[in-house]
């Protein structure tokens, strides 16, 4: 358990390695001004008996500094963690390990150093050796190793001790397919046995196979904590967040060969969107429609490069850039098959429950793990909304509500 | 799983990899750790015993009883800077404290030195110094040197952490100290006034102990040993506390 955990790196610029540099530094009251790195912020959560917790979040959002903090590795900045039972962690592969060593010799390291006696060791020895399917190779030093054997043995050394909780940071991905498949085994079955385990991963399947709950994380803070559905879709969107900013800074400006009186495009262009077309329910373009009137979005796609799978987003946004709505489509290929190099996106919707205003459509083409931008339009299509009836209150906000008021007469109570 | 026999295990199979990983891949094997004291002691052998004369007895017995022990202390000593910046991996396991290291590494050169310990008894013998009863003082002096290597070794090893020049300090000072402490030469012949240099230096006194065992075959200067002893404690206590107050901050500074 967590408790408004927080920690902060002080990063200092020149600090003084040596004590030479540190008596100069003092003598010349020269003190390089020390930047601050919180790497978490507030972090709060509970895991209780048996749960798994998934932990996911942009690289550099603070969850394998979360992991070592529960593990006892630092110390918080403020708050405090606290946690009962037995602490059991694969946190890095390999620690102990030397290359001049056997791969048996090595084992027996890194059993000792999880927390085995001897005794222990010897009992499992062969159970391990035989998980990572090292049989022939036990015996030679490990600088011999492939990188595969090496983390397997690494691995499969690690998983096999017996703590009540266990905290993993991103190491599943080692191995290939068939050796992964153990590991994922090997840890359900820690979670039917009643054990607790937290990991930390970027891949999402393994979360959402593995997790009851999940936990998001974004500049060291706690962002949702839910189960790994939603948690999932919430880490989309944060994901797709941060190439958008990223876009920004990097690209330029594509030349625009859409009419637009305002509004900026990004993106690599190695697809486009060359034209965006909006239709009313009679299936002519317009640009306004009645509030609570369906609308057609066409978007004309032509694909530069050849591209075999892509995300899509589109989204209404109010004059303040408040969001209204937003559709995405994580993998046009697993929605539509394979694309055409040139074509059309079409999006139907029925309804459309806004307040009459002026809104943009941004519609955006990614590759498929949101990393970065193949096209965004910002702020280029314009939609107006007109209102449908009568009003006869003030109504600002979104959503097309139609408040009808009335008055009703109270009884009178007589003063008894 | 924080039961001794564990504890007792990890230390045995760390001290034995130490051991492993110094000696594999060289041809002569652990000989070579022996190769250090015996060059030394040559060279003192020649230097002081022909080229300028201390005229002490049994020259080679007299040094080598007193330079085992030294190369024990300072060989702990010089590897105690780079123990936790070199063990980065190891630290970075949790349930894994820094301080077994220390524990480890001190073992593992005192292992190497009661190894040696036959040779020096040897040439001992070659000079008529035989062991006497007072012999069994040794294994307090062990004790005691011990507990002054492993205070010494966490201030070392934790400051080293922090400045990095911590090492080019400790070989300088070991170099120094080497002179200052009366292993090769004896310490009565040099006027009263200084006197306070050779009682007050706990390893000084230590050596000289071992000397007086092992050389000489009577007892040690009981005083000044039980100072060393309580200069030990104080040391280790205080490194103690330093390397437990910044045990927090060795783990992000690594």
């Amino acid at each position: 358990m967590a408790d408004n955990v927080s920690k902060c790196f002080h990063i200092q610029r020149n600090r003084p390695r040596t004590i030479r540099e540190a008596v100069i530094q003092r003598l010349t009251g020269r003190y390089n001004a020390s930047s601050v790195l919180w790497a978490l912020r507030d972090v709060s959560f509970s895991v209780k008996q048996g749960t798994v917790l998934g932990l996911i979040g942009h690289n550099g959002a603070g969850k394998s500094t979360l992991l070592r903090l529960l593990c006892g590795l630092g110390r918080p900045t403020s708050g405090r963690i606290h946690h009962t039972g037995n602490i059991g962690s694969l946190l890095e592969l390999g620690g102990g390990f030397h290359p001049d060593m056997t791969g048996r010799q090595n084992l027996k390291t890194g059993g000792i150093l999880s927390g085995l006696t001897k005794r222990q060791i010897k009992a499992i020895e062969d159970e391990i050796i035989n998980f990572a399917e090292l049989e022939e190779f036990i015996d030679q030093p490990i600088r011999t190793y492939s990188s595969g054997m090496y983390l397997r043995l690494a691995f499969a050394t690690a998983i096999h001790f017996d703590p009540d909780f266990l905290v993993i940071d991103e190491v599943l991905g080692v191995g290939d397919s068939r050796f992964q498949v153990k590991c994922l085994d090997r840890l359900k079955a820690f979670r039917s046995a009643g054990k607790s385990l937290i990991f930390a991963s970027h891949d999402l399947e393994q979360v959402r196979s593995l997790c009851s709950e999940v936990i998001v994380l974004e500049e060291g803070r706690v962002v949702m904590q839910g189960e790994p559905g939603s948690a999932i879709s919430c880490y989309h969107d944060l994901m797709r967040q941060r190439s958008e900013k990223r876009a920004k800074q990097i690209y330029k400006k594509a030349p625009s060969n859409i009419t637009a009186e305002q509004g900026s495009r990004l993106g690599t262009q190695e697809a486009i969107i060359y034209v965006v077309r909006l239709y009313n329910a009679s299936g002519e373009t317009t640009d306004s429609v009645f509030s609570g009137d369906g609308i057609t979005i066409e978007l004309g796609y032509r694909l530069i490069n050849p591209l075999s799978d892509m995300a899509l987003s589109l989204g209404i946004y109010n004059e303040k850039n408040v969001k209204c709505f937003e559709t995405v489509i994580n993998s046009t290929n697993a929605v539509f098959g394979i694309l055409d190099e040139q074509g059309s996106f079409i999006c139907h919707l029925p309804e459309l429950p806004l307040l009459s205003g002026r809104y943009y459509i941004n519609v955006g083409i990614y590759p498929p793990n949101w990393d970065f931008v193949y096209d965004y339009h910002w702020q280029m299509h314009v939609l107006y909304v007109l209102d449908k009836q009568e009003l006869t209150s003030n109504i600002s906000g979104v959503v097309s509500v139609y408040p009808a008021w009335s008055v009703q007469a109270r009884t009178k109570e007589l003063n008894k | 799983m924080n039961s001794s026999a564990y504890h007792f295990d990890l230390v045995w199979h760390l001290v034995k990899r130490n051991f492993y990983l110094r000696y594999i891949g060289s041809s002569i094997g652990i000989l070579w750790y022996l190769l250090l004291p015996l060059s030394q002691l040559l060279v003192l052998v020649f230097l002081f015993g022909k080229v300028v004369p201390l005229k002490i007895d049994a020259y080679p017995a007299f040094v080598f009883s007193t330079l085992l022990p030294w190369v024990w202390f300072s060989t702990c000593l010089n590897t105690a800077s780079s123990l936790f910046i070199s063990n980065k991996d190891l630290i970075r396991r949790p349930n894994f404290a820094p301080f077994i290291l220390i524990i480890v590494d001190t073992i593992a050169n005192l292992l190497a030195f009661i190894l040696f310990l036959p040779i020096l008894i040897f040439i001992l013998a070659l000079y008529s110094r035989y062991i006497t009863l007072y012999f069994l003082i040794f294994p307090l002096l062990i004790l005691i040197q011990g507990i002054l290597t492993v205070g010494l070794s966490m201030i070392i090893a934790t400051m080293n952490v922090f400045y990095r020049d911590i090492q080019q300090i400790v070989t300088v000072a070991i170099m120094l100290l080497f002179y200052l402490t009366p292993i090769f030469y004896r310490p009565e012949a040099i006027s009263k006034k200084y006197n306070l240099v050779y009682t007050s230096n706990p390893i000084a006194v230590l050596i000289q102990s071992y000397r007086e065992i092992l050389f000489y075959g009577s007892p040690p200067q009981w005083s000044s040993l039980m100072f060393a002893g309580i200069i030990s404690v104080i040391v280790c206590v205080a490194g103690f506390f330093l390397y437990n107050r910044h045990l927090p901050d060795i783990f992000d500074a690594l």
